[in-house]
């Protein structure tokens, strides 16, 4: 728990997950089917397969929004399993939602200023009489999300409310409070969902970016499949809540169950966007 | 426990009506997904109608019947017009147009075309049969429920199962979103149930009316409304045989209650407690699949875009703003110098309205928790201070009185980690009748086991009077003192609201009621959060008791009575929900227009009735919004007539505007613009 008043005292660094024989089952519907996992430390692993095959639901064991029917899950060394979102959030478990819906009727700026309130005890008594404490807490948030909105170029957006963003910009938001958040292990549920094609490929600098920023681990569930195999150093497939192939990107490409599972057999659906060739094939025009 | 036949019977004949308005209830939640607080109103207009067909124009019974409950189904699906502008809106603001709804309906019974003349004359029946059971004579009334309310509801049933109308509505009581794009005409079909609904309403004002002493029944009552939704809940607000079998049920066991339970002072009380664990009980057995069918939307957030107007451009603004603030001050602080007695109680009655309109602002504003109860945490304050309030200096009641609601408010709020939205309103609801009845009413129980008495309510429900305490050996006793003490509170509570919205306490909220899973994630804590927002909300309104208590010197029952606390929902709504100014606004608007206008519940409903429904068809940000349009317009004006005086050299905004206090720090403070540039470096 947090220390009353302070930071929480989470360890820095980029943090292990294990996944081990997951099950996480809706009635009958065994969505995934005993998954064993492990992210290293520092490392971005993808995870990708058809729609229907688990992954946002693995994610959402991993966070905590819903709770394995069996097996183990661990940070480092710490047992995840009985933890609560809330306290895998304080354990630097950062978590991005497909739909980036984050809070409509909130501005930018209380968005962000809410990644730090996370970080501190609700303490009523000295906000409501502003006792210096309470103060220097708010001045110290507003300091921190300041910084992040100065270098995430959102100072024109700063009181706007989130519902009247476009999902780009809403996008943006979402990594400014990710950067904020000071994750140790980084969950995404498909960032470049909802952008055109030529944005997602500015998506591969700025993802590795946001890597070397927050110094931390990320596990990705994406569609882009030429941006998974740029960006990852492990790829991982999932078909009907298993993993039926995982490795290194050259790996998983040769890798024939992988194909079957999701790839399909063309190669120049793996060649789609990325550096590799992409002036070849069309663009979908620049939106908004 | 005995249980002779004709109670059985009785109670089942009352249970016919609860179940007739359940299955409206139904029928409307089915195609609308909202509660329809007018339910009961739909038809009470018929029946007055009637009985002004009846009496002053000599009409047929049955001719007048058909009539009236024409008028009904008309009025029913005019109100579907009317609220079909709310399709796409959150589902609880379309709830509190149907409150709004209700007081205009009211309003209909007033006017002279429809309101009979005599008023207390017997309600007319067709058939004179009656029947007896045991001793009990049963009357006509009862004998025409029996007959006509299961042939109402077979042939309901039956439209609603062989009709194509009912296949759609049934179609869009499963999903509406696939029902429109299968092809189902989801704005016609829904007109077609508010027809239905109107005349169902209509039978049974009729049937309900003859046992009842004045033409005008009491369909509207809240505790009439609360056990047919306790009935429309047990059928799980989709099934019309459970819920119409339900309310035959409810009113079984209600009489047998009251039959059984006969301890004048403690039996009423008794009997609502019991209601009230049952309601608790419907609602959280049902929790889970009255969820289920309920649209994202519809869960908790108002969503309404409130927090666009608030943007500005003019650099003025602040400013102004905060002009306008200093000289309304200046000018309640002043005025009960120049106002009578009347006028200074008034004032305090306002204030003391503000102060609970904000408790509402923090629980239903940010926290997206609808609570149609919060009388009941005002006369949890209340009630202590006719306890304690004696011990203990003013300055410490009042906090003290705050905490103890505020837990009692939390108690409340466990209830709505389960049930959101709609539901937590009929919750909240019953908490406001069951304060009301049990608690305040009950002066004293014994403690089962330990046999130990506890007193809990005022000590004399139907009036206890109070002493006003004096505050640092200042008196309290005039009116005047009392409207300045009241101002006081008014504007400690606004200061402590507003640090809440600016320091991190707000946003908070509004994540949680916006994206409850986000918000988790993120490390706010959820189950927390929302808690606290009771805490928070109760805090306000049970110190707000203890000065509604001193206002008025005389308490009772009925100071608390919940539509009081429906008054307070439109004030917030109708002034602009999450804002502050706007609950303000709304108090001032409530309570201040009927004091001018006479105070009648004509103009009471009038205002507040038609002020809602206005207001959420057309002003989505309410009062808030009006006055912050009209501060842009001053601020521009400002702004222009200083362009105007061109190479003057420029002014310090604050004081060009006017001498009010506490502007010069908040004019630097303002963005960027040439006024406030050349303010900031003199």
């Amino acid at each position: 728990m947090t220390p009353p008043g302070g930071r929480a005292a989470a360890a820095a660094g980029p943090a292990r997950l294990d996944i081990e024989e997951v099950v996480v089952a809706f009635g009958g519907l065994r969505a995934v089917a005993g998954v064993s996992l492990s992210v290293d430390a520092g490392s971005i692993v993808g995870l990708i397969g058809a729609n229907g095959s688990g992954k946002t639901t693995l994610l959402d064991a991993v966070s905590g929004l819903v709770s394995p029917a069996a097996g183990k899950l661990r940070l480092d060394t710490e047992d995840l399993t009985d933890y609560i979102p809330e306290e895998r959030a304080r354990l630097g478990i950062v978590r991005s939602f497909q739909d980036c819906r984050l809070y409509p009727e909130l501005s930018v700026e209380d968005t962000l200023l809410l990644c730090e309130d996370a970080r501190y005890r609700i303490d009523i008594l000295s906000t409501t009489l502003q006792l210096p404490w309470a103060r220097r807490a708010e001045h110290a948030k507003r300091g921190a999300v300041d910084g992040v909105i100065g270098s995430f170029g959102l100072e024109r957006f700063r009181h706007h409310s989130t519902a009247h963003l476009s999902t780009g910009t809403r996008r943006v938001v979402d990594l400014a409070s990710i950067v904020l958040a000071n994750p140790r292990l980084l969950l995404l549920d498909e960032p470049t969902a909802g952008i055109a094609q030529r944005e997602a490929e500015a998506f591969i600098p700025l993802l590795r970016r946001l890597h070397e920023v927050t110094d931390s681990t990320i596990l990705l569930v994406e569609h882009d499949v030429p941006l998974v195999f740029e960006l990852c150093s492990t790829v991982v497939v999932m078909e009907t809540g298993e993993v039926v192939a995982s490795g290194t990107p050259d790996e998983v490409r040769r890798d024939p169950r992988a194909l079957a599972a999701y790839l399909g057999a063309s190669e120049e659906a793996i060649n789609v966007s990325g550096p590799a060739a992409p002036s070849s094939l069309p663009k979908a025009p620049p939106t908004e | 426990m005995s249980l002779p036949p004709s109670i059985v019977l009785e109670g089942a004949i009352l249970g016919l009506d609860y179940g007739l308005l359940a299955v409206g209830l139904v029928l409307i939640y089915r195609t609308s997904r909202v509660v329809n607080f007018a339910q009961g109103q739909l038809g009470v207009v018929a029946a007055v109608f009637l009985v002004k067909l009846f009496y002053d124009f000599g009409f047929n019974y049955w001719v007048a019947l058909v009539i009236s409950v024409a008028l009904a189904a008309a009025v029913g699906a005019l109100s579907e017009l009317i609220l079909r502008r709310l399709f796409n809106r959150p589902r609880v603001m379309v709830m509190v147009a149907t409150i709004g709804l209700s007081q205009v309906l009211f309003l209909f019974t007033v006017f002279p075309f429809i309101r009979p003349k005599k008023l207390f004359q017997p309600f007319p029946v067709p058939i004179d049969w009656t029947f007896h059971v045991g001793t009990f004579l049963f009357s006509p009334g009862d004998v025409l429920t029996l007959i006509v309310a299961p042939i109402v509801v077979i042939a309901l049933a039956a439209f609603i199962r062989f009709s194509s109308w009912g296949l759609a509505m049934r179609a869009m009581a499963e999903n509406s979103e696939s029902a429109r794009l299968s092809g189902v005409w989801v704005r016609r079909t829904s007109t077609v149930a508010w027809t239905l609904a109107g005349a169902l309403s209509a039978v049974t004002a009729v049937l309900a009316s003859p046992s009842q002493t004045s033409a005008l029944t009491e369909v509207l009552s809240p505790d009439l409304l609360l056990l047919a939704l306790l009935a429309a809940l047990i059928g799980g607000m989709v099934s019309l045989p459970v819920a119409f079998i339900a309310g035959v049920g409810v009113g079984v066991v209600l009489d047998a209650l009251q039959w059984n339970i006969t301890n004048p002072s403690s039996g009423p009380a008794t009997v609502e407690l019991i209601l009230f664990i049952l309601l608790q009980g419907a609602l959280l057995l049902r929790a889970a699949s009255l969820q289920k069918g309920a649209r994202v939307g519809e869960r908790s957030s108002w969503a309404m875009g409130t927090a666009a107007f608030r943007r500005t451009t003019h650099a003025m603004r602040k400013t102004v703003g905060s002009t306008g603030v200093g000289i309304s001050l200046l000018v309640a602080a002043l005025l009960p110098l120049f106002v009578g007695v009347g006028h200074s109680y008034l004032m305090s009655q306002i204030c003391i309205f503000g102060v609970i309109a904000l408790s509402l602002t923090v629980l239903t504003g940010w926290s997206g928790q609808v609570s149609l109860g919060q009388f009941g945490f005002v006369a949890v304050g209340a009630d202590i201070a006719s306890h304690i309030g004696s011990g203990l200096p003013l300055i410490v009641l009042l906090p003290v009185a705050g905490l103890a609601t505020a837990l009692v408010s939390v108690l409340v709020g466990l209830t709505a980690l389960r049930i959101r939205g709609l539901y937590l309103a009929v919750s909240t609801l019953g908490f406001a009748l069951f304060m009301q009845t049990s608690v305040l009413a009950t002066s004293c129980f014994t403690l089962p086991l330990i046999h130990k008495q506890i007193c809990s309510g005022l000590p004399n429900p139907q009036s206890t009077l109070l002493a006003r305490p004096s505050l640092f050996g200042l008196s309290l006793s005039s009116e005047q003192a009392f409207a300045w003490f009241s101002l006081g509170v008014l504007v400690v509570s606004v200061v402590m609201v507003r640090v809440w919205r600016d320091r991190g306490i707000a946003r908070r909220l509004i994540a949680v009621r916006d994206n409850e899973i986000a918000a988790g994630s993120a490390g706010i804590p959820v189950v927390r959060t929302k808690l606290l927002a009771f805490a928070l909300s109760g805090f306000i309104a049970g110190y707000a008791g203890v000065c509604l208590a001193f206002a008025t010197e005389r308490i009772s029952t009925s100071t608390f009575d919940p539509t009081f606390s429906i008054l307070v929902v439109s004030m917030v709504v109708i002034g602009g929900l999450d804002s502050i100014p706007g609950a303000l606004l709304g108090a001032l608007y409530l309570e201040g227009l009927p004091a001018i206008f006479g105070a009648s519940p004509t103009v009471e409903f009038l205002t507040s009735g038609v002020g809602l429904l206005a207001f959420i068809l057309y002003l989505p940000g309410g009062l808030a919004q009006l006055l912050h349009s009209f501060g842009d317009l001053v601020s521009g004006a400002v702004e222009q007539l200083q362009a105007r005086r061109g190479g003057a050299p420029p002014l310090d905004p604050a004081r060009s505007v006017s001498a009010g206090p506490a502007d010069a720090p908040q004019g630097r403070r303002s963005p960027a613009g040439a006024g406030a540039l050349t303010t900031v470096e003199p």
